[in-house]
């Protein structure tokens, strides 16, 4: 039963992976041939050199990584001062996250794009990991935020007698006891903005500058496009955050499902 | 722990310090835009007024049409039945999965990562994936309408209801075993020993489950539902990029009506009034998440 139900999860993969190396003519036959004959690299080859699958690559990996780093200095920070400090905002700050974390981006996009424009703002994939981080950064201090709580408090006494500042405390002791969730919050990010596709094809116009999800929308939106370049597309894009994911799942389970705000 | 945690440090400035970029981030690319969009719904704008248009205040026009537009009143139902649909079928899915992989076997981890897979990939390449499989003339499931008893020559993703019950089904494929992880995290949390005693007792596997292992489970399975909530309405991309809010507007869900109605009917105001409806809606799923949250805690002390 249950290998049933994983043959169904694992199908719709499986069936990118075979129709993407299949030769055309194969794909079309009638039964469906559920394994390659002949298999070939002709989808790979055309996505990469017909389309520009590379540069997309690293628009988004461009994207990614300032995201990245945005979202873990950040989310740090605000963590920091949620698990860790008194004072009064605390509650609203935590609001403010939750908000920001259930708002479909879909429903402020357009404002965005309009201050965006009268920043000149628009078309830079900089600015474009600016968004990406503000929507991922409440997911990231939730999962730091019992991380940090999970710190002992003698090993923070002890690192006061010392003479440790609270910022001095956050740095030596904090960040390299939770380094494991600050990497999974950075994985979270990465993958977040790797993914991310309406506020990129809202802020970006020019096809050198699409990031791989704009660039994969706007081959397939060109119906001439074989099913063999999409998947191979597909499989580029896609497949790299399916691995790592399984590595981090434990945090990320824990950052997507504890919202808590109490301080 | 709560009680500990915030009584470490007593700082009267540095917390402010520490949270002040995000909320200028915030301040710009969510709260500043929200004012835009409320003060947007209120006129009378378009999509290709010009610079120099006047543009007028007209009240509360905008939600009064809204009011008496069927469309609109549609797109609150798709929502709706589309995230309710997401929550029976996907939460559903991932609780029956859990219990079924809750049960020591061999490559049971190997089933275990192999469920995260379709969670972490990207929306744009399931959607590929998706509208292949879904052809009607080659693809894997879409030639099946052959021999099928209900007809679906128009196609999975272009007639009606199919279009819909392939959105569900595609955000089902995407979410319910990341559910089911989750799920078989909070079995693993049941004492043993309370279902050994009810073994004793005699009860059978049914009622173990409903008297020990449901309540036990039931904060995840609450939890999880709002999640799946949130995610349907949140979805974009998959919808917009396989059906368009198609076909006529039957798969427009309030983001897709958002969007649609500026760029495609360049209503900029009615879809701004859309819009601040839809946060008004997300204001109210977060108010339902904390009272979630905090009815959870006080269970747990």
């Amino acid at each position: 039963m249950i290998f049933l139900v994983s043959l169904l999860v694992i199908f719709p993969l499986y069936w990118m992976l075979v129709t993407a190396v299949q030769a055309p003519e194969v794909t079309l036959r009638y039964p469906p041939v559920l394994y390659p004959i002949d298999p070939n690299i002709k989808g790979f080859h055309a996505i990469f050199i017909e389309k520009q699958m590379g540069q997309w690559l690293i628009n988004s990996g461009f994207v990614a990584i300032l995201t990245t780093i945005l979202t873990s200095i950040l989310s740090i920070l605000g963590a920091y001062a949620l698990s860790w400090f008194k004072w009064r905002g605390k509650m609203a700050f935590g609001l403010m996250l939750l908000f920001t974390q259930m708002l479909p981006e879909a429903l402020i996009v357009i404002p965005i794009f309009k201050i965006y424009s009268n920043l000149h703002w628009t078309d830079s994939l900089a600015t474009l990991s600016l968004i990406h981080a503000a929507f991922v950064i409440p997911v990231g201090v939730w999962i730091l935020k019992p991380a940090f709580e999970g710190v002992p408090k003698e090993v923070n006494e002890a690192a006061q007698i010392d003479g440790c500042t609270p910022m001095g405390v956050l740095r030596k002791i904090i960040i390299p006891l939770c380094s494991p969730a600050i990497l999974a919050v950075g994985v979270v990010a990465f993958f977040a903005s790797w993914g991310e596709y309406l506020i990129a094809v809202t802020m970006i116009s020019t096809e050198g500058k699409y990031p791989a999800s704009v660039g994969l929308a706007s081959t397939m939106s060109q119906l001439d496009t074989p099913i063999q370049t999409l998947l191979s597309g597909a499989i580029v894009y896609g497949l790299p955050p399916v691995i790592l994911y399984m590595f981090i799942q434990r945090f990320v389970i824990s950052g997507l499902t504890a919202g808590a705000i109490k301080g | 722990m709560k009680n500990r945690s915030s009584s470490r440090f007593f700082h009267a400035k540095l917390p402010y310090l520490l949270t002040l970029p995000i909320i200028l981030l915030v301040a710009l690319l969510v709260v500043y835009p929200i004012t835009q969009a409320i003060w947007t719904s209120l006129t009378d704008k378009t999509l290709g007024a010009a610079v120099d248009e006047k543009i007028n205040f007209v009240g509360l026009r905008n939600y009064n049409s809204l009011l008496h537009s069927s469309t609109f009143l549609a797109s609150l139902r798709i929502t709706t039945t589309y995230a309710l649909l997401n929550v029976i079928f996907s939460v559903g899915a991932g609780l029956l999965t859990a219990i079924l992989v809750n049960k020591k076997f061999k490559g049971r981890g190997g089933i275990r990562a192999l469920m995260t897979a379709p969670w972490a990939f990207p929306d744009i390449a399931s959607v590929i994936i998706f509208i292949w499989i879904l052809n009607s003339a080659f693809g894997v499931i879409g030639i099946l309408n052959q021999h099928l008893p209900f007809d679906t020559s128009g196609g999975w993703l272009t007639s009606s209801p199919y279009a819909f019950i392939s959105i569900i089904v595609m955000s089902m494929w995407k979410t319910f075993p990341f559910y089911s992880i989750v799920f078989l995290a909070a079995l693993q949390g049941v004492p043993e020993d309370l279902t050994e005693a009810a073994t004793v007792d005699g009860a059978g596997p049914f009622q173990r489950f409903k008297t020990v292992t449901l309540p036990s489970i039931r904060p995840t399975f609450v939890l999880l539902a709002l999640l799946a909530f949130i995610f349907a309405f949140r979805q974009f991309s998959m919808i917009y990029l396989t059906t368009g809010g198609g076909p006529e507007r039957d798969t427009e869900t309030l983001v897709l009506a958002v969007y649609n109605t500026a760029f495609k009917y360049y209503d900029l105001a009615l879809s701004s009034a859309i819009g601040v409806v839809g946060l008004i809606f997300t204001f109210l799923i977060a108010v339902a998440f904390l009272a979630l949250q905090s009815r959870a805690e006080k269970s747990n002390s």
